[in-house]
C-alpha cells in the first residue's frame, strides 16, 4: 500500500488544503498544520491488536453480521480527490485500494475481527495460499460461486492473465514485486524478461492445472507471497474484458459493486453487482444498495458538512479526509460528534532521514536523535491527533513482529537530551558537527526548523538549514550524492509484515538516485539479516527476526522516528458500521449500512 | 470591418501560440520530473525511462511542443493512455482523461456560473451607478456609493461559506450550490447556482456601481452634454439618451476582461462553493503539476480573454457612432 501526507502551499488562503494521504513513498514534508491548541487528546490511537495468518475456515463467507444492520439505501462519500486508478494493475494508493474492495477481489484479503486483530484469509482462494518449499511456490484454489459481473466464473485462467497483463508497458504505476519474482531472473528488468499477454504470449511461471488452481512459480522464496497478491495491484482482470488503457475508468467487477457512471473528478456512483455471492465473501458485506461518491471537497468544508449533518450528509462517509486541523478542538468538544468519528494508527510512520553517507560517526547520528526535540515537533504539528504517536521504531505497531522499543530513551525525554547529546559528541570524531537540515519550506516547517535548530544547538551542533521547494522536494533529497544531513521522510509497507517495510529502505544493495533508501545504510550485518528474514516461513518467527533488524537499524541511528500516524475522522449519523481501516489507514466502506 | 477582423484573429491566433509556448517551456524549467507520478512507489529507473517514453518526454522540448501542437490538428497515440483524437490536447497527467473533452465537460459549469452572475452585475451595478450619478449628492447616491465600497471589501472565501450556512444549513431555503446541466433541468439549475450568482455578484457588482457612477459623472460635465442641455434638452433625456452611451465604452471594455476572466476560471467561487468548472481544473493542474491540462486551461483562459477583446472592440463600434474599426 502506498500512503503519504503531501503538503501542498497555495496561493490564497482559500485554497489553501490541509493533509492528503496520497500516492507514494511520502511526499510532502512532514508534521501537520499548526495548531497548538490541540496538543491535549482524550482519544486513544489502538493499534491491531494481532496479524496472524488464517485457515480455510476463516475464508468463508458469509462476513459475520454488523450487529443491527439491515440492507437497502444509498450511501454517500465525500472526499478531496477523485480516484487517481481503478484499474487493479494501477492501484498502488490507500485511497484507490479503499474504493477498489468494493468491485475488485484479489486471491487474499484481510479479515478483522472485533477484538482488533487482523487475519489474512482468502478472498477468491478457499485460503490463505500454501507452500511447500518454504515460499518459491505457491498454490491457491479458488472457490466455488466467484463470478464476474456479468455472471460468468471466475477462473484459474482469469487469475494468470492478471498477472501477465502487468507486464505491459502501460501498467507503471502499481506495485511490481510480482512481476519482479515470476520472471526467470531476478536481477534483470522483468519487461526485458517477458512483456505481457498482448502479443498472445503466456507466462511460464503462472500455473493452471485446471479452473480452480492457480499455482505460482518464484524464482526465489517469498514466504510471505500470500500478503503480496492481497494487494488491491493484484486484483483479477478478465481477459475477454480488458480494454487496456481504458479499463482504468470502467474496471469489470468481481466485487459486490459495480460501476454505474464516473465522471472524473465529480462522482463515482456504485450498485449492486446481482452476481456477487456473500457466501463466497468473507470480507465485505453490501448492505447499502447503491454507493454515491462525490469529489472536490477540502477538508475544511467536509468537517463542515459531517458538524452540520443535514440532508443527505447524515448517509455520507469519506475515505480519506480527516478533521481540519483547526476544527479538532471543537469536534473533540463535540459529544454528539464524537459519537460519530473515527480514529485509528494508520500503517504510515514518519522519520528524519540522517544521510550516513555524509554523517558517517554513528555517535554523531545517535547524538542528533538524542537531541531531537520531539514534543516540540509534535505539539508545533498540533498535537498527536493532528500528527501521530511520538515513534521510536522502524516498524509500525500495525506491522506483524512490531516490537516496543525505545534505544535513545526519547519516550522518558520526548523533549531531547542535550547534556547526553554533548557526551555522545564528545566521544564522536567531531564534537561540534555542522548538520544541514533540509526541509519542505511551509509555514509549519519553518517553525519546525527553528525548533530543530534550537534543540541541536543546545547539544553543540551548528544547524544550517536549506528550505528546499515542497514540489520539488523528493527531487532534490533523491540523488544519493545529495548535499544534505538529515530530511523528512515517511513510509507505509505494503502489506502488513517486516520485509516491504524495512528492505526497500534500509537494504544497502538497493541504494541507488531515487530508490526509497533515503539514509544510504549499507551495514553488510543488515543487508545479511534481511535475507535471513526474508527466507523465514513462520509468521511469527518473521515478525521476531524484523523486530531484531529493527533495533539493528535503531542501533545505526540511521533515522530519527517521527511519527506512527494517526486519522482522526467523522462520518455522518445516518449510517451505521463506518470504521477504521488499518490496513488501508482510514475509514472503510465493507459494513457500512443505511440507518 | 473585414480586414479589421483578419488582423485580429491572426494576431490573437499569434498570442495563443506564444502563450501555449511559454507556458510549456516556463513547466520544464521547474526541476521536477512528472513521469515519476506515472511510477510506482519503489521506481526502477527503467520503469521511469519507460513512463518518459511513453509520454513523449524522451524526446527534445522542441519536437514535444510541435507533437503536443500538431496533435489538435491531426490527434495522436499515447502508450500510457491509449489514442487521442483531433482536436487532441493530451492527456491529464493527473486524471488520464482527455484534456479537450474534460474542458468542453467543464465549460458549461463555468459559463453558466459567468452568465448568471453577469446579468446580475450589469443589471444591479449599472442601475446603481446611474442612480447615484442621477441623484449625486443625494441619500441614494450616498447609500448606494457606501454599499459598493462595503461589496468591494468582501471576499468571496468569506461570504461564500458564511451564505451557505445561513441559506443552506441553518434556514434550509436553499439546496447546496452544484451544478444540474440547464438542458437537465432548467429551474434546477437556477436555483442551484442562484448562491455563487449572488456572492460574486456581491463583489464584482460594487466595482460597475463605482465605474458608472464615476463615468456617468463625467459624461455629465461633457461639452456635448452641456450643449444639448443648452439647447433646452430636458435633463432626462440628456441622461439617458446620451451621456450613458458615452459612459458605457469603458465599462464595456472593463466588462470584456472581466467576463473573458471568469470564462477562464472563477477559481476562487469555484472552490468555494466545490463546483467542478475551468477554475477548479486549473488549480488542480497546478496543484498535481498537470502539464496537459495546464496548456490546456492556459490557452483556452487566453482564448476566452483574446476573443472577447475583438467583440469588445466591434461593440464600440455599435454604442458610440464616433469610433470607427477602420
Amino acid at each position: 500500500m502506498r500512503s503519504h501526507r503531501r503538503r501542498i502551499a497555495t496561493a490564497t488562503a482559500v485554497l489553501a488544503v490541509g493533509a492528503l494521504a496520497l500516492a507514494g513513498c511520502a511526499k510532502g514534508g512532514g508534521g501537520g498544520a499548526p495548531s497548538a491548541a490541540a496538543s491535549k487528546t482524550p482519544l486513544e490511537n489502538k493499534a491491531v491488536s494481532a496479524i496472524t495468518v488464517g485457515t480455510a475456515a476463516d475464508s468463508t463467507g458469509p462476513a459475520p453480521e454488523v450487529p443491527g444492520a439491515k440492507p437497502g439505501g444509498t450511501a454517500n462519500m465525500i472526499d478531496r480527490d477523485d480516484f487517481s486508478h481503478l484499474d487493479p494493475g494501477r492501484v498502488y494508493l490507500n485511497y484507490n485500494a479503499s474504493v477498489s474492495l468494493l468491485f475488485t477481489r484479489q486471491l487474499t484479503n484481510y479479515k478483522e475481527d472485533a477484538s482488533g486483530s487482523i487475519k489474512l484469509v482468502g478472498d477468491l482462494a478457499t485460503d490463505a495460499g500454501t507452500t511447500t518449499d518454504g515460499g518459491k511456490t505457491w498454490q491457491f484454489t479458488l472457490k466455488d460461486g466467484v463470478k464476474w459481473q456479468d455472471g460468468t466464473a471466475i477462473t484459474s485462467g482469469d487469475i494468470k492473465y492478471s498477472f501477465e497483463r502487468l507486464f505491459a508497458d502501460f501498467i507503471t504505476e502499481g506495485p511490481d514485486y510480482a512481476e519482479s519474482w515470476l520472471v526467470p531472473d531476478p536481477n534483470k528488468p522483468f519487461r526485458d524478461q517477458y512483456k505481457g499477454p498482448y502479443d498472445g504470449k503466456e507466462l511460464d511461471t503462472i500455473e493452471t492445472p485446471d479452473d480452480k488452481t492457480v499455482i505460482f512459480h518464484l524464482n526465489a522464496p517469498h514466504p510471505d507471497f500470500n500478503f503480496t497478491v492481497a494487494m488491491t495491484g493484484y486484483g483479477a482482470v478478465p481477459k475477454a474484458k480488458d480494454t487496456k488503457q481504458k479499463y482504468d475508468k470502467q474496471p469489470f467487477s468481481s466485487g459486490p459493486y459495480q460501476i454505474v457512471s464516473h465522471t472524473t473528478d465529480k462522482s463515482l456512483e456504485l450498485e449492486r453487482n446481482p452476481n456477487w455471492d456473500k457466501n463466497t465473501d468473507p470480507i465485505r458485506h453490501a448492505y447499502p444498495d447503491k454507493f454515491h461518491m462525490e469529489f472536490g471537497l477540502q477538508s475544511q468544508q467536509s468537517t463542515e458538512r459531517f458538524l452540520a449533518d443535514t440532508g443527505a450528509d447524515k448517509q455520507a462517509f469519506t475515505f480519506h479526509n480527516a478533521v481540519a486541523p483547526e476544527r479538532v478542538q471543537e469536534v473533540l468538544g463535540n459529544a454528539e460528534a464524537m459519537k460519530r468519528s473515527i480514529q485509528g494508527l494508520t500503517p504510515f510512520t514518519t522519520f528524519y532521514n540522517i544521510n550516513t553517507k555524509r554523517v558517517t560517526d554513528v555517535n554523531v547520528r545517535k547524538a542528533i536523535i538524542t537531541a531531537w526535540p520531539a514534543k516540540q515537533l509534535q505539539q508545533i504539528a498540533g498535537g498527536e491527533i493532528n500528527s501521530g504517536k511520538i515513534a521510536t521504531t522502524v516498524l509500525s505497531p500495525t506491522v506483524l513482529g512490531y516490537e516496543a522499543s525505545d534505544q535513545y530513551g526519547k519516550l522518558a525525554k520526548p523533549e531531547g537530551d542535550p547534556e547526553a547529546a554533548k557526551k555522545l559528541l564528545a566521544s564522536s570524531s567531531t564534537p561540534t558537527p555542522t548538520i544541514v537540515y533540509a526541509y519542505n519550506q511551509t509555514p509549519t516547517q519553518e517553525k519546525i526548523t527553528i525548533a530543530i535548530k534550537d534543540a541541536l544547538s543546545k547539544a553543540g551542533f551548528n544547524v544550517v538549514a536549506k528550505p528546499l521547494n515542497p514540489a520539488t522536494y523528493y527531487d532534490a533529497i533523491g540523488p544519493v550524492d545529495n548535499q544534505y544531513d538529515v530530511y523528512w521522510g515517511g513510509w507505509a509497507a505494503d502489506w502488513p509484515t517486516g520485509s516491504t517495510a524495512i528492505q526497500p529502505q534500509f537494504d544497502g544493495r538497493l541504494i541507488a538516485d531515487n530508490a526509497p533508501n533515503y539514509t544510504h545504510l549499507n551495514v553488510p550485518e543488515i543487508n545479511t539479516a534481511i535475507d535471513e528474514a526474508n527466507k523465514v516461513t513462520d509468521p511469527t518467527a518473521a515478525g521476531k527476526a524484523w523486530a531484531a533488524i529493527d533495533r539493528q537499524i535503531m542501533d545505526q541511528a540511521a533515522i530519527v522516528p517521527e511519527y506512527y500516524q494517526t486519522y482522526f475522522g467523522l462520518y455522518g449519523s445516518g449510517l451505521g458500521g463506518v470504521r477504521f481501516d488499518p490496513i488501508q489507514g482510514e475509514q472503510s466502506a465493507l459494513d457500512i449500512w443505511v440507518k | 470591418m473585414t480586414s479589421f477582423l483578419v488582423r485580429r484573429v491572426v494576431g490573437a491566433l499569434v498570442i495563443l501560440i506564444f502563450i501555449s509556448l511559454i507556458t510549456f517551456y516556463l513547466f520544464y524549467a521547474v526541476p521536477r520530473d512528472p513521469a515519476r507520478a506515472f511510477c510506482g512507489k519503489i521506481c526502477p529507473p527503467e520503469t521511469l525511462e519507460l513512463v518518459r517514453h511513453n509520454l513523449g518526454m524522451d524526446k527534445p522540448l522542441f519536437v514535444q511542443y510541435w507533437l503536443w501542437l500538431s496533435a489538435i490538428f491531426v490527434g495522436r497515440d499515447f502508450t500510457q493512455f491509449g489514442p487521442c483524437p483531433a482536436p487532441c490536447l493530451g492527456y491529464s497527467f493527473a486524471t488520464q482523461e482527455p484534456v479537450f473533452s474534460t474542458i468542453v465537460d467543464r465549460f458549461p459549469v463555468t459559463l453558466s456560473l459567468t452568465l448568471g452572475a453577469s446579468v446580475v452585475i450589469l443589471s444591479f451595478g449599472i442601475l446603481t451607478g446611474m442612480l447615484a450619478a442621477w441623484k449625486v449628492g443625494q441619500p441614494l447616491d450616498k447609500i448606494a456609493s457606501s454599499s459598493s465600497v462595503i461589496g468591494a471589501s468582501l471576499q468571496i472565501y468569506f461570504i461564500g461559506p458564511l451564505v451557505v450556512f445561513l441559506l443552506v444549513d441553518t434556514l434550509g431555503l436553499l439546496p447546496r450550490p452544484s451544478y444540474v446541466p440547464f438542458t437537465e433541468d432548467p429551474l434546477t439549475w437556477f436555483v442551484h447556482l442562484l448562491i455563487p450568482w449572488v456572492v460574486l455578484s456581491i463583489i464584482f457588482t460594487a466595482n460597475y456601481t463605482r465605474m458608472t457612477r464615476s463615468q456617468m459623472l463625467e459624461q455629465l460635465a461633457e461639452d456635448y452634454v452641456r450643449t444639448a442641455r443648452a439647447k433646452g434638452m430636458s435633463g432626462r433625456s440628456v441622461f439617458f439618451r446620451f451621456a450613458w452611451r458615452g459612459a458605457m465604452i469603458p465599462i464595456i471594455t472593463i466588462f470584456g476582461v472581466d467576463l473573458a476572466t471568469l470564462l477562464g476560471g472563477a477559481i476562487i467561487t469555484e472552490q468555494t462553493f466545490t463546483l467542478h468548472g475551468i477554475g477548479e481544473l486549473a488549480v488542480r493542474a497546478v496543484l498535481n503539476t498537470d502539464l496537459p491540462m495546464l496548456l490546456g486551461v492556459t490557452v483556452v483562459g487566453a482564448a476566452a480573454i483574446v476573443i472577447l477583446n475583438i467583440v469588445v472592440d466591434v461593440l464600440y463600434a455599435f454604442i458610440d457612432p464616433r469610433v470607427r474599426l477602420n
